[in-house]
């Protein structure tokens, strides 16, 4: 019998709910097991990464990395993997975009070491330990992953063949993603395996949205009693529909929640954020400009906000990692 | 800030600003000017990658309420500056290096006033470095958007 293809799963700075996702794939995963040499899965199977570095370069068919770089262990392994594998996929918005842990990146290292060691009102830290990369613990020294000044997305340390956004994805498009790999049958690299068009285009809400969508005042979807048919946008509920990449499968949509975005940006636009904010400026409407401070002040945190999954491949995220060249200035 | 010249881009409707300039004679001293067809089509992006290429300042000049050649493009400008200078504090960018003008001016003539009184107000704050100005600076200042007609208030 000619050997299955292997592959490796594994997850970076991540929450586990993209492994979950292949979980998901119910019976599929006995078939995916079938079809495949697994031979790393941290949430799932016992392998080690010596396992891993014992095989030969490009022996994998296919890596497929969750979650963002934040240290130097997922940078290791991200390398190690590019490595071994003959193709990478990215799976879920933070390997794609840097994802929700992206938005750290609004704050510094030592912001972060400051408020979890010391001033966050639930530490009692008398002493100021904070964690070292190397502690001596009854003679023995201790290492950790030294901890990055800023959050990259997978794309941003090492070349990244396939992206599948989502937070987390949906197996759906996992298990033809993996089919896709398996048949030999895949768009161009770089590409996304998930539709092209804009969440709006396949929302079943759009089929009641006014020819002119005004918004007026912005709500929080627990204030409003939503009717299932009509566009949140049309209640002034803000929804990331019309910026945002189709083929969740419209989960929060169709659960009355509006759509947060992980898709990320639909194809060819490299700064969600901003188009986010454009279709939202679009659709304010005040009597006066000054009254826009009143309006857009009710939406918390603006800025985590528009970029809720996708800080740190924006155009000023891109900017700020750049002040903090990997490899080079190591904390 | 002694000698700080702050490099400011403008970005302006070329139905409203300067179109009777055709020479741009009255812009020969801003360095970084980019008229656009309606300043509706003034992209959030553009705005943004002018301060992450290294702008200190972006002036936004569209034309007054109601003066659309188009429709509103200019209102809709006006609500993404509007949203960017709410989003500029997060990135350590304090919201007055961004400003939007309401108003006209087809010589053109003014422009390179306007351009220096950007300058002088947010040179005090320094080159544009993100994470730099201070976070709370930023937030209590209001939108920086002049309104109404300049040809009838100079
Ligand atoms: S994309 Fe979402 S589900 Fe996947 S690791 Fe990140 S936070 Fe978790
Ligand atoms: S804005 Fe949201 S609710 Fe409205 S059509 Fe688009 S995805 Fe559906």
């Amino acid at each position: 019998m000619a050997q299955k293809p292997k592959v490796a799963i594994t997850w970076l700075g991540a929450c586990g709910g993209c492994d979950m996702a292949v979980v998901d794939l119910d019976a599929g995963l006995l078939d995916v097991a079938d079809r495949l040499d697994i031979v790393l899965w941290p949430v799932a199977l016992d392998f080690k990464y010596k396992d891993v570095e014992a095989l030969a370069d490009c022996s994998l068919a296919l890596a497929i990395i969750s979650g963002c770089v934040r240290n130097d262990e997922h940078l290791e392994i991200a390398r190690l993997l590019r490595q071994k594998a003959g193709l990478v996929l990215a799976l879920g918005a933070c390997a794609c975009f840097g994802g929700t842990p992206g938005l750290a990146n609004f704050s510094s290292r030592q912001a972060i070491l400051d408020f979890v060691y010391r001033d966050s009102p639930t530490v009692e830290n008398p002493e100021g330990t904070i964690p070292q990369e190397k502690s001596l613990v009854n003679g023995h020294t201790l290492t950790l992953p030294a901890f990055h000044e800023k959050v990259r997305a997978l794309r941003q340390v090492i070349a990244v063949d396939y992206f599948l956004p989502g937070c987390p994805p949906p197996p759906q498009l996992i298990s033809q993603a993996i089919n896709a790999v398996l048949a030999g049958d895949l768009p161009p690299k770089g590409s996304a395996l998930a539709p092209r068009r804009a969440l709006c285009d396949v929302c079943p809400r759009n089929r009641k949205k006014p020819a002119r969508l005004e918004i007026t005042q912005i709500r929080q979807i627990h204030e409003v009693e939503t009717d299932p048919d009509y566009c949140f946008l049309e209640e002034g509920i803000l929804c990331m529909g019309p910026a945002t990449r189709s083929g969740c499968g419209e989960t929060c949509i169709s659960n009355n929640m509006p759509c947060r975005g992980c898709f990320g940006p639909v194809a060819g636009v490299e700064d969600a954020g901003t188009k986010h904010l454009s279709a939202l400026a679009s659709i304010l409407r005040t009597e006066q400009y000054f009254d826009l401070a009143q309006l857009v002040d009710t939406i918390p945190d603006p800025a985590g906000f528009f970029y809720r999954f996708t800080q740190p491949v924006s155009i000023l995220g891109k900017a700020a990692l750049k002040m903090h060249p990997l490899d080079k200035e190591r904390p | 800030m002694e000698n700080f010249n702050p490099r400011i881009v403008c970005f302006s409707c070329k139905f409203g600003w300067g179109y009777l300039d055709p020479h741009k004679d009255s812009l020969k001293g801003v360095t970084h000017w980019v008229p656009v067809a309606c300043s509706g089509k003034i992209d959030a992006a553009h705005i943004l990658e002018a301060f992450s290429k290294g702008a200190d300042g972006v002036l936004v000049l569209v034309c007054p309420e109601g003066d659309c050649h188009l429709q509103d493009g200019n209102f809709k400008t006006e609500a993404k500056v509007f949203l960017l200078q709410r989003i500029l504090p997060s990135w350590g960018l304090d919201s007055r290096r961004l400003r939007v003008i309401a108003a006209m001016n087809p010589d053109g003539e003014k422009i390179p006033a306007l351009v220096r009184d950007l300058a002088a107000q947010i040179a005090h704050l320094g080159p544009a470095r993100l994470f730099a100005d201070s976070p709370a600076a930023g937030q209590e200042a209001e939108p920086a958007a002049v309104r109404g007609s300049f040809s009838a208030s100079w």
